[in-house]
């Protein structure tokens, strides 16, 4: 079975590389190593599990960049059902939901509650 | 006009089974709205949804048992915590496993709280006859709920002989229709409780069995709101905007009333307590309004009415006008006044509501959120508006707490996560139709032992002004 390194960066907090197989979810991999991540319902519909992924197999990670050319996260992932919880926009935009997503390269990814909150702007202020 | 409507034709049924049990009261709960506000005696304890989910503290969501008792060395503090089992529930809402509708049920204690993970779709039952120390004693796994095709609970209530219903906001992926979920008096899944797709959008629910009718209201689906709030979703029409009235024993909707633009998300949905009337109110957050609704005699239909608007108001550093956003309501329990948060802008209000199509507003205070006048209680700085509401039994103590729902407090309120939420409360004067924030008073959830937590709903351990209903 294969393994993969995926680093998590907390936004704002530490930063841990973790061992992944590719038939658990990273979210599996990071309660099983004891440092977990945010989540919610599991099934991909809430999004409080979201990542932005910053950086695939070795590339380095610049954050800077995400803005001209998000990573694809259909490189690094394999989804095990439909992530309901992301519009088009946010998976342009490089995020992945971790509750579902199985990884299928070394990568690098933003995590934590910060993560969620990008999710949606106050459309008021 | 008179407050007792007795309508015909497949709504309330006058003789429903309640002659025998008016004055033969056996099982929990009281006899009358009256006699609770006369036998429940001042609330010393509360029960708190407690929460983690949507920030980075690795730690379950908790019931929290909160001191209110002014006598108590503990006053304004949380006594116990119930820890559950897993991560990630985001509770909520939460019900007993019998009411004062139970009252003929001989045997029947108001004794298990049914707390759901609104996220996880995971049900738990704690026993609370212990007052102080409740203990989790059931768990019904996400999976057990999914398998009927449901996720997303909210609203739990009994059912007057022993069972309890849940509001579910969507199907198993997290999409629409929502449904209900039917538990036995064991707990466990007893099944769907409607026929399946009587409705799209489910949200809060109220139910006054002497009329026969029950009346739900509309989120979104669980994949919508989850996330935030996206203005986009509003332009797509994926949140709601309608009531529905159901026969309640048949468990299908009768009338559905789409409240238009100026009721949209229509989210808590009372109706008069005493069990004679079919008026009752309903909120919708988005639009800012309160609704009026009635069992209309002549028109042999329910109807809606706005009665209530609240004006969004204009804020220097933000770029639109800032809605009010009322999140909750509730109608005391002499059926006098409604209450409710707005909680963008920041304040708790109470209107007269003797006259239920013309409500008198009588005060509000001004705290928190927004445009609040008071920013910091006993120095400890708001950080979010008033949100849940909960009144005592006499409707002389208002309490509430400030937080709405995790990933949309990060959006509007990004502090409520880093210091917690607070509880606050107000003294009410129901003679002269008064609010005055009791400064004395705070519940801070920034102190917790594993980190700030947010708190939500508040339930009085005997029952209180949301949860009971009368036959």
């Amino acid at each position: 079975m294969a393994r993969y390194e995926v680093a998590l960066d907390w936004v704002g907090g530490p930063s841990r590389t973790i061992d992944v197989d590719e038939n658990e979810t990273v979210l599996e991999a990071s309660q099983r190593t004891g440092r977990s991540l945010p989540y919610g319902c599991r099934t991909g519909a809430c999004g409080t599990c979201v990542g932005r992924l910053l950086a695939i197999d070795g590339t380095a990670a610049d954050d800077d960049a995400r803005d001209e050319e998000p990573t694809n996260v259909a490189d690094a992932f394999a989804y095990r059902r439909t992530p309901k919880a992301l519009k088009s926009r946010h998976r342009d935009d490089g995020y992945v939901l971790l509750c579902i997503a199985a990884p299928r390269t070394d990568c690098r990814i933003a995590v934590g509650s910060r993560v969620q909150a990008e999710l949606v702007d106050n459309p008021w202020k | 006009m008179s407050d007792v409507n007795t309508p015909s034709d497949g709504e309330p049924d006058q003789d429903h089974d309640h002659a025998h049990h008016d004055h033969d009261h056996e099982g929990p709960g009281y006899a009358t709205p009256q006699a609770a506000i006369e036998e429940g005696g001042r609330e010393e304890l509360a029960y708190v949804m407690s929460l983690y989910v949507g920030t980075d503290v690795d730690a379950p969501d908790f019931v929290a048992v909160v001191d209110l008792d002014p006598d108590s060395d503990t006053h304004g503090e949380i006594l116990d915590q119930v820890e559950l089992p897993n991560r990630g529930d985001e509770l909520h809402h939460f019900g007993w496993n019998a009411c004062s509708s139970s009252c003929h049920v001989e045997g029947l204690e108001r004794r298990h709280l049914i707390v759901p993970g609104q996220r996880s779709s995971r049900i738990h039952v704690i026993d609370a006859k212990d007052r102080r120390n409740p203990e989790l004693v059931e768990v019904i796994e996400p999976e057990e709920v999914f398998e009927h095709d449901l996720s997303a609970p909210h609203t739990v209530h009994c059912i007057p002989d022993g069972e309890i219903l849940i509001s579910m906001l969507g199907d198993a992926d997290g999409e629409l229709p929502g449904g209900f979920l039917e538990l036995n008096d064991d707990f466990e899944i007893e099944g769907r409780w409607e026929p399946p797709g009587e409705v799209e959008m489910n949200y809060d629910y109220w139910y006054q069995p002497r009329h026969n009718v029950m009346v739900s209201s509309e989120w979104a689906a669980p994949k919508t709101y989850y996330p935030g709030f996206d203005i986009e979703d509003v332009e797509a029409g994926n949140y709601g905007q309608k009531i529905h009235f159901w026969d309640w024993e048949e468990g299908t909707v009768e009338q559905t009333i789409d409240l238009g633009e100026e009721g949209m998300i229509p989210l808590e949905v009372r109706f008069l307590h005493t069990p004679e009337s079919t008026h009752g109110f309903v909120g919708a957050a988005l639009s800012s309004n309160i609704f009026h609704f009635w069992w209309d005699d002549e028109g042999d239909e329910y109807r809606a009415e706005k009665v209530i608007d609240f004006e969004s108001r204009e804020h220097d550093d933000w770029d639109m006008p800032v809605p009010a956003l009322p999140t909750d309501i509730l109608i005391s329990m002499d059926d006098r006044y409604l209450f409710g948060s707005n909680w963008l802008h920041g304040e708790v209000w109470m209107y007269d509501v003797s006259d239920p199509a013309n409500p008198r507003r009588a005060d509000s205070l001004s705290v928190g959120g927004t445009f609040g006048e008071v920013q910091e209680v006993q120095g400890r700085e708001l950080a979010a508006g008033p949100q849940m509401i909960q009144l005592s039994l006499d409707g002389e103590r208002l309490y509430w707490t400030t937080s709405l729902f995790s990933s949309w407090d990060n959006q509007f309120y990004p502090e409520e996560g880093e210091r917690g939420s607070v509880m606050l409360k107000a003294d009410v004067d129901p003679r002269k139709g008064t609010l005055e924030l009791d400064e004395d008073f705070l519940v801070d959830w920034g102190e917790c032992p594993a980190g700030p937590a947010r708190a939500h709903e508040i339930r009085w351990p005997d029952g209180d002004c949301t949860s009971d209903v009368w036959q």
